[in-house]
Order: structure tokens, then C-alpha cells, then sequence
């Protein structure tokens, strides 16, 4: 394409939804100078931020609602299909229940609740970069988008200790990994001559077998992505950063910014450069099945409620990794790449639900939910209890929720493709898995105790309640809404 | 015994070389100086040192695509180094002192 070319109207089009977003989730911003710098009555700025992604909702539903036809932009550096639009929707459902549940949650209520919430938008922007990119710089503007805003949003507790040293060791290690990552593209661009993830793979086949630099290159770029997803030995700061945070950034954190960035290594993982080497093969199923024992049998010793569903989200990335995997190195790339979509999202609906009620038992800002903080609820607060046990449930991934179906269709598209291993590693560590997922559930309603709720809003104890009960029905009516996704995947070819 | 003229050409892998041993000078130091502001500017050498590496494959790929993305990294590098000093302040307020030393609560 010629670069002189003026951006069409049409292209112009593919990032509505984006400018929608960060535009009108300016207007609270931009209104509290006129406030003479007090906050504004935080339900108005809840209201902006609404209407900010409702109507970036809308756009991508009205835009790209029914034709899953690949359209690119930009000189193709951003690419729209369906596995754009659909996690497109799952950034906006996340983004939208992270502000709600900051709304509610005494360590994010305040003085800069519009500042949060713009932050927090502005962060989901970088996600829908980072979903769209096609184009490695591309991608990596969509994750410092993301994770700058995220640094701050960190560091935004009231508490002071513990979200502060959360915060900088986040940043640093996320710079960190930034870097490598961008050393990665500079790699990459230096042998293929161009950072278009399609050249990329094109010219990759034969790369990657002859050209060590190009090697190195592509080994950067996914130590980069497994930092940022928590991939086995980089995922150590992980636990210490969902600790500190504040509840509703940690529910955020852990659902949006992984899936998106999921979908990015999937973008550039799929590309058929590395069914050229059969070792990065062994050194993907070996992190993987690190990746899901590592997290599960530190879940198995916390005590911190925050902390083990931190370790059991690392387990979570190594499930993810296996189809990611299948993805990459298997033949059949759309059944592959629709399981992991779909994993992403019960993953993303179940951690939302758990970090909500995790949020209601919170007594103050300054003390963390240990699991043993949660007795008696069974008997005092029977309807969260019970949509606490769904989601303990569908995450420990036993049938007929939403967590089994997620982890069944990874893994039986990895039988089909005869990685084995990967799935006998899967099954043996659901199991483990069980065991700290059933823990909490039995304090609930076989010890006495005197659990307290925070004097929190209904939108937080709502939010348990409906995640518990989509898990269900998504449960139920699974193999629609597999077939759903699939469709819109299918069509990028 | 005069040197042959070419042997003092600087070519593309002495600027790559150069790029490297900067990049793990940067990491070497994020890893381990305990300083807060030492860790930032390290980040950013971290960064600086890929600059190297883009403006040398575009030089001697004869195209302009790399020196761009420069642009985006410097950009990139100054929020980010806007952010880690912002965080900077607030781990001052709190431990007056710039040292990673007192991060110790989150363990296990």
C-alpha cells in the first residue's frame, strides 16, 4: 500500500469504538475543573463511564455486529474479525463491572474516583489496540497503553503499604518485560525487514531454521508476551501485584489484561513459522505443564484468599497455554483458537465473580481476606455462599458449569491433535486443583464463624450473583455459544 | 605496514554488538541495584539500546520503517519513565528513602 495515501474514511471506521471510548470517558475529566477541582458526585462519572462503553458497545455491535469479514487498516496494522469483535465485548463487560465494582469498594472510593475510572478506560483502549494489532509495534503500543494505565491504577489504593510496593514491582518488572519484548521486534524487523505480522510468518519458515538472530528474536518476543500472560518462570509477580492492588483493579487485572494479551500472543503465535521448530514445541508443552503444576501446588499452601486465586490464575494461564499451543503447532487452527477464545472467556466471567466476592468480605482497605475469614457465611448470607460455590466449582472445572466446558474444549482439541501430553498434564492438574478450590467452600458451611460484609453497594453482591448464575447458564447452553464463536472465527480465512 | 582501510569500517554487527552489550547492562542492572532511580534509568538504557539496534537495521536496510518506530519508542520511554518517577515520589512519601530494600510485605 502506498504510505502517502491519506487514511480513508473506511479505515477511519475500524477504530470508532475506540475514539467513542476514550472520548466520552473524557467528559468527567474534563468536567471537574469546572467543579473548581472537587469530585464530582461519583454516580455521574459512573454514568459517563457507562455511556462510554455502552456506546463503544454499540459501535462495534452496529459496525461489525453481523459480518465477521477481515477488514484491515491503517497499511493492515489493525486487523477486525471475529475473534477482535468478540474480545472487543469481553474488554467492555470487564471494563464495565471493574468500575462498578470500584464504585462499590472503600479502597478505590474518593477523592479521585474519576481519575480511576479514566484510567481504567483508558487501559481497556489499550486492550482493544492490543486485540486489533497486526503489526508488532502496533502491539506494542497496545500493551504500554495498557500497562501504564495499569502501574497508576495499581498505585491508586487508599491503602498505603502494600499497593505501593505492588505498584513499583509491577512497574519495573513490566518495563522490564517491555523491553525485552521491544528488543524482540527490533530482532524480528532486522531479519524479516518488516514488523507485519503476516511477513512475519511468510518469511519466518525458512528464518527460523537458518537465521539465529531471527530465533533469538522470536524467543524475546515470547518471553515478553509470557510475562505479561504469567507464564511459569516469569510469573512471580503475580501473587505479590493481585495481592496489593486494590480488589476491583486486581478483578480487572486479571481477567482483561490477560485475556487481551492472550490474543495477541495467539496472533503472533499462530503464525506458521513455528511448526518449523519442533523444539520451541517442547519448550512451549514444558512451560505449560510448569506453568499449570507450579500455580496449582502454590495455591494449595496460601492462606490469603486474594493470593491463592492469584497462583490459581497462573495455573489458569497454563490451561490457556495448552490451547494456545494446539493454536500454533496443531492442523486444525480453528477449533484450536476458538477453545482458547472460549476458555478466555469463562475464565474472565468466573475470576470476575470470585475477585466481586472477594471484594464484599473485605473489611477495610488495610486487611486482606484470609480463606478462614470466610466462616459461617454459608449460614448468614446463604445467596452469595451459593454463587460462591458455582464459581468454586466451574473454576475447579466440574460439570455443568461454564469452567468445565472452557477446560473440556481446550483439551480435547489438543487430544485431537494428539498432544497428549498436554492434556493427561491438563487433567491430572484439574484435579490437583480441586482440592484448595473445594477449601473455601467447606469453611463457608461447615465451621462456625462471624463473617462480616463491608457496607457495600448492591452493584458488587449483584455482580457475584449474576456471574454465578451466567456461569450456569452459559454452562447449559455451551455448545451454541462454542459454535457462536467458532463461526466468527472461522470467517478470518 | 599501512591497515587496510577496510578493516576500520564500522558495519551493521558492531552496532548490534554495541546494542546487546547496552541492553544487558541495562538488564544486569534492573536486576540487581537496589536503588529505585538507578532501576528507572537502567529501563531506560534498556529501551535506548533497542533505538540502536532499530536505527541500524534501518540504516542498512535502506528503509525509514525503523527510524519511526523510534519515535514511538522514545514516546513510549518518557511515559513510562513519567509514571516510574510518579511511583518514585509515592514510594519516597512512604519509606523516605528510594530503595527497594523496604519492599518486603508481599511474600509467600
Amino acid at each position: 500500500m502506498n504510505p502517502t495515501e491519506l487514511i480513508t474514511l473506511r479505515e477511519f471506521i475500524t477504530v470508532v469504538p475506540l475514539c467513542v471510548l476514550f472520548f466520552v470517558s473524557l467528559i468527567p475529566l474534563l468536567i471537574k475543573p469546572f467543579l473548581g477541582g472537587r469530585e464530582p458526585n461519583p454516580i455521574s462519572v459512573l454514568v459517563w463511564n457507562f455511556l462510554a462503553i455502552l456506546a463503544a458497545a454499540g459501535c462495534t455491535g452496529a459496525l461489525f455486529g453481523h459480518s465477521y469479514q477481515k477488514t484491515f487498516a491503517f497499511s493492515n496494522a489493525i486487523v477486525l474479525d471475529g475473534t477482535s469483535v468478540w474480545m472487543s465485548y469481553l474488554v467492555y463487560i470487564v471494563t464495565a463491572v471493574g468500575i462498578m465494582l470500584a464504585y462499590d469498594h472503600v479502597a478505590t472510593r474518593g477523592r479521585q474516583f474519576t481519575e480511576f475510572c479514566f484510567l481504567m478506560v483508558s487501559s481497556a483502549c489499550g486492550m482493544l489496540v492490543l486485540i486489533m494489532s497486526n503489526d508488532l509495534i502496533v502491539t506494542f503500543i497496545g500493551i504500554e497503553t495498557m500497562s501504564l494505565c495499569l502501574y497508576i491504577l495499581v498505585a491508586m489504593s487508599r491503602e498505603q503499604v502494600l499497593s505501593k510496593e505492588a505498584a513499583f514491582k509491577y512497574f519495573v518488572l513490566g518495563s522490564f518485560a517491555s523491553a525485552i519484548f521491544l528488543y524482540g521486534i527490533a530482532l524480528v524487523y532486522g531479519t524479516v525487514g518488516s514488523t507485519y505480522l503476516p511477513d512475519v510468518a511468510t518469511q519466518g519458515v525458512k528464518l527460523i531454521s537458518t537465521n539465529r538472530v531471527f530465533l533469538v528474536g522470536a524467543i524475546l518476543l515470547i518471553t515478553g508476551f509470557a510475562f505479561k500472560v504469567s507464564i511459569f518462570p516469569f510469573h512471580t509477580w503475580t501473587p505479590d501485584v493481585y495481592q496489593g492492588a486494590s480488589t476491583p483493579v486486581t478483578a480487572f487485572m486479571s481477567t482483561a489484561v490477560k485475556a487481551a494479551s492472550f490474543v495477541a500472543f495467539l496472533r503472533f503465535f499462530t503464525s506458521e513459522a513455528f511448526v518449523a521448530a519442533p523444539h520451541l514445541l517442547t519448550v512451549m508443552t514444558w512451560l505449560a505443564v510448569l506453568t499449570m503444576t507450579v500455580g496449582n501446588v502454590a495455591a494449595i499452601l496460601q492462606n490469603n484468599f486474594k493470593r491463592m486465586l492469584a497462583y490459581s490464575s497462573v495455573a489458569h494461564s497454563g490451561y490457556a497455554l495448552v490451547g494456545l499451543i494446539t493454536a500454533g503447532f496443531g492442523t486444525n487452527y480453528n477449533a484450536a483458537a476458538t477453545s482458547l477464545l472460549f476458555y478466555l472467556f469463562s475464565y474472565s466471567l468466573m475470576t470476575l465473580g470470585t475477585f466481586a466476592l472477594v471484594a464484599v468480605f473485605e473489611r477495610s482497605e488495610n486487611t486482606s481476606l484470609e480463606i478462614n475469614d470466610l466462616r459461617g457465611v454459608g449460614r448468614k448470607y446463604p445467596w452469595l455462599a451459593m454463587s460462591m460455590t458455582v464459581l468454586m466449582l466451574s473454576l475447579a472445572g466440574i460439570p455443568p458449569t461454564l469452567g468445565f466446558f472452557g477446560k473440556f474444549f481446550v483439551f480435547s482439541s489438543a487430544i485431537e491433535q494428539d498432544m497428549y501430553w498436554l492434556a493427561f498434564w491438563g487433567m491430572i492438574n484439574s484435579v490437583v486443583s480441586v482440592y484448595y478450590y473445594l477449601r473455601p467452600i467447606v469453611v463457608m458451611y461447615m465451621s462456625e464463624g462471624e463473617a462480616e460484609t463491608l457496607q457495600i453497594g448492591l452493584m458488587t453482591r449483584g455482580t457475584v450473583i449474576v456471574t454465578g448464575l451466567l456461569i450456569v447458564i452459559l454452562g447449559i447452553l455451551s455448545s451454541p455459544f462454542f459454535r457462536m464463536v467458532q463461526n466468527s472465527v472461522m470467517n478470518q480465512f | 605496514m599501512p591497515i587496510n582501510p577496510e578493516a576500520w569500517k564500522v558495519g551493521l554487527d558492531h552496532y548490534l554488538y554495541l546494542s546487546s552489550l547496552l541492553f544487558i547492562f541495562g538488564m544486569l542492572g534492573v536486576l540487581m541495584r537496589r536503588n529505585v532511580i538507578v532501576i528507572l534509568m537502567c529501563i531506560e538504557l534498556m529501551l535506548n539500546a533497542v533505538n540502536i539496534s532499530f536505527i541500524a537495521f534501518s540504516r542498512y536496510a535502506e528503509s525509514t520503517n525503523g527510524q519511526v518506530m523510534v519515535f514511538f519508542v522514545m514516546t513510549i520511554a518518557a511515559a513510562e519513565a513519567a509514571v516510574g518517577l510518579a511511583l518514585a515520589v509515592t514510594v519516597f512519601k512512604k519509606f523516605k528513602e528510594v530503595n527497594i530494600r523496604f519492599f518486603e510485605h508481599l511474600k509467600g
